[in-house]
């Protein structure tokens, strides 16, 4: 008498097992395979508006985003010639900035409109700049990158049309920027930080305006230079600041406790491909095992 | 003769069927409690009522000081606690400092954030830094979900007894090798903080992670 090969798996029980199995591989497979949405970011940059123009009067600045209604408009009003504002921390993207003399409605065409496009980590100074016949509304990108080495930056906004053309140093001698022009703006000159008097003069004559002040290390400046009523006036505004040393790099901040090399969601798809076959090899043995044969 | 043989199949079959089920149970038990272990805890992500700033209204609280000198009054003193509401986080903070290389030291316990008290005190003008590990030798650390925050998350920081809130602006992974130093530290315009702690792969030989993860937030 033979007895059947228990080893060799019959015909019947291959069938029953083959598709199921193929068919929750392939579900298994894409079960794996799939990964969790990254999430939204919202990065920022900072604007900040300027009236630079001495002969133009107060003007009311309207910040809108292009293309993004859920931006609420932003209005600004009565600003005068000198005011700078403080940085504002807007979503990445492109703004429209117009002005119009103050008070005018909104339904007047502005007098001056522009476009910026702000960056993640970007700054940028919109200002009204030269004499009202000829003004305009520029865009400065503000350079807000580290100092090296934990000095300072320094940077000269020149909007005085009383002093044209002008040299501005340390009173150590140590230039910032020469022969500055009217309604521009220089470079950031990398200087020490510390306590220092900061001379200008302008071209042509032999009066020094000074101005004392405190340079951090690792901060920015801009020195803006304004028409006023006994000659120049100045304003060191600190751009932006940061920490005088920084640590260098990243962090070691791990010890490696929860780190596999599984992936759970892989080993759940492989898990339920495993399962669901041998549920349908059970499920089969069971009725093989009832068949009146 | 033939029931001889019907029996015999019949036992076979059953066996295989008990062999099956009990496999399939074990498959289970053995995935799920692998999977437990790996998945972070449930509850960790909250209700959007702790978002700060939504795209419908970002960060215009500040438009009216924009031109006005007003003063924002931020406490002062030492900032003495961090508390991220959607990832149940709440620890005291560490003072952290530079080692003889330079690199920021990690706090000792596992369990605290810390801050770089030679930088930027959280809420002043410039970025703050605050590290913690995301993982101990056999376990999660305090910072193990910060890779899931999202923007629009808020960061408290408590100073001198009061509360300053932070908004998630970005969450990035940098290869520590490449790690961006004058991005992640570089002067800004307003209060900003960076949490910082490991991801990606753990290298064993180096006993370290090989990327960091470091969560942008600016102070509303």
């Amino acid at each position: 008498m033979t007895y059947p090969n228990p080893h060799r798996m019959s015909g019947p029980i291959r069938r029953t097992v083959a598709l199921p199995l193929a068919v929750l591989a392939a579900l298994g497979v894409s079960f794996a395979a799939a990964t969790p949405a990254a999430a939204e970011d919202a990065p920022v940059g900072y604007v900040r508006l300027a009236h630079l123009s001495p002969d133009t009067p107060k003007v009311d600045v309207y910040v809108s985003k292009l293309g993004d209604s859920s931006f609420k408009e932003q209005i600004f009003r009565h600003v005068g010639y000198g005011v700078m504002s403080n940085y504002l921390a807007v979503p990445v993207g492109t703004y429209g900035i117009a002005m119009r003399l103050e008070g005018q409605a909104p339904s007047v065409p502005p007098t001056l409109s522009t476009q910026a496009t702000v960056e993640a980590g970007g700054a940028y100074t919109v200002a009204g700049v030269g004499k009202h016949a000829v003004i305009g509304l520029k865009v400065f990108v503000d350079d807000l990158t580290r100092p090296p080495a934990d000095k300072s930056k320094v940077r000269v906004i020149q909007a005085s049309v009383g002093a044209p053309i002008l040299d501005v140093g340390l009173a150590n001698g140590e230039p910032i920027a020469t022969a500055v022009t009217f309604s521009s703006t220089t470079d950031y000159q990398v200087v020490e930080p510390g306590l220092w008097t900061l001379q200008l003069k302008p071209n042509g004559s032999s009066d020094v305006t000074t101005l004392s002040a405190n340079l951090d290390g690792g901060s920015v400046y801009s020195l803006l230079v304004l028409d006023g009523p006994n000659g120049l006036r100045l304003q060191l505004r600190a751009d932006a600041r940061g920490g005088e040393t920084a640590p260098d790099g990243g962090v070691a901040t791990g010890a490696g406790g929860t780190f596999s090399t599984v992936n759970p969601l892989a080993m759940v798809g492989v898990g339920l491909v495993v399962v669901m076959g041998l549920l349908a090899i059970a499920l089969r043995m069971r009725r093989m095992a009832s068949r009146r044969s | 003769m033939y029931g001889y043989r019907r029996r015999w199949r019949r036992a076979i079959y059953r066996r295989f069927e008990i062999a099956a089920w009990l496999s399939a149970v074990a498959v289970v038990i053995a995935v799920a409690a692998v999977v437990v272990q790996q998945v972070p805890p449930a509850g960790a992500r909250v209700e959007a009522g702790t978002r700060v700033g939504t795209e419908a209204s970002p960060l215009y609280e500040g438009a009216a000081c924009v031109f006005d000198p007003c003063v924002r009054p931020v406490p002062s003193g030492s900032p003495t606690r961090l508390r991220i509401r959607s990832i149940e986080v709440e620890t005291a903070l560490q003072v952290l400092a530079l080692d003889a290389h330079g690199k920021l030291q990690p706090p000792k316990s596992y369990e605290q954030a810390g801050w770089y008290a030679e930088g930027v005190v959280p809420g002043d003008v410039g970025a703050a830094v605050v590290a913690g590990h995301v993982d101990s030798f056999n376990g999660a650390a305090v910072f193990y979900d910060l890779h899931t925050l999202r923007s629009g998350d808020a960061v408290e920081i408590q100073r001198g007894g009061e509360w300053i809130t932070f908004r998630v602006t970005t969450v990035e992974r940098y290869p520590k090798d490449q790690f961006p130093t004058d991005k992640v530290y570089r002067p800004t315009p307003g209060a900003e903080l960076r949490l910082i702690t490991c991801g990606g792969d753990f290298d064993r030989s180096l006993l370290s992670y090989r990327d960091n993860i470091v969560v942008y937030a600016i102070m509303v």
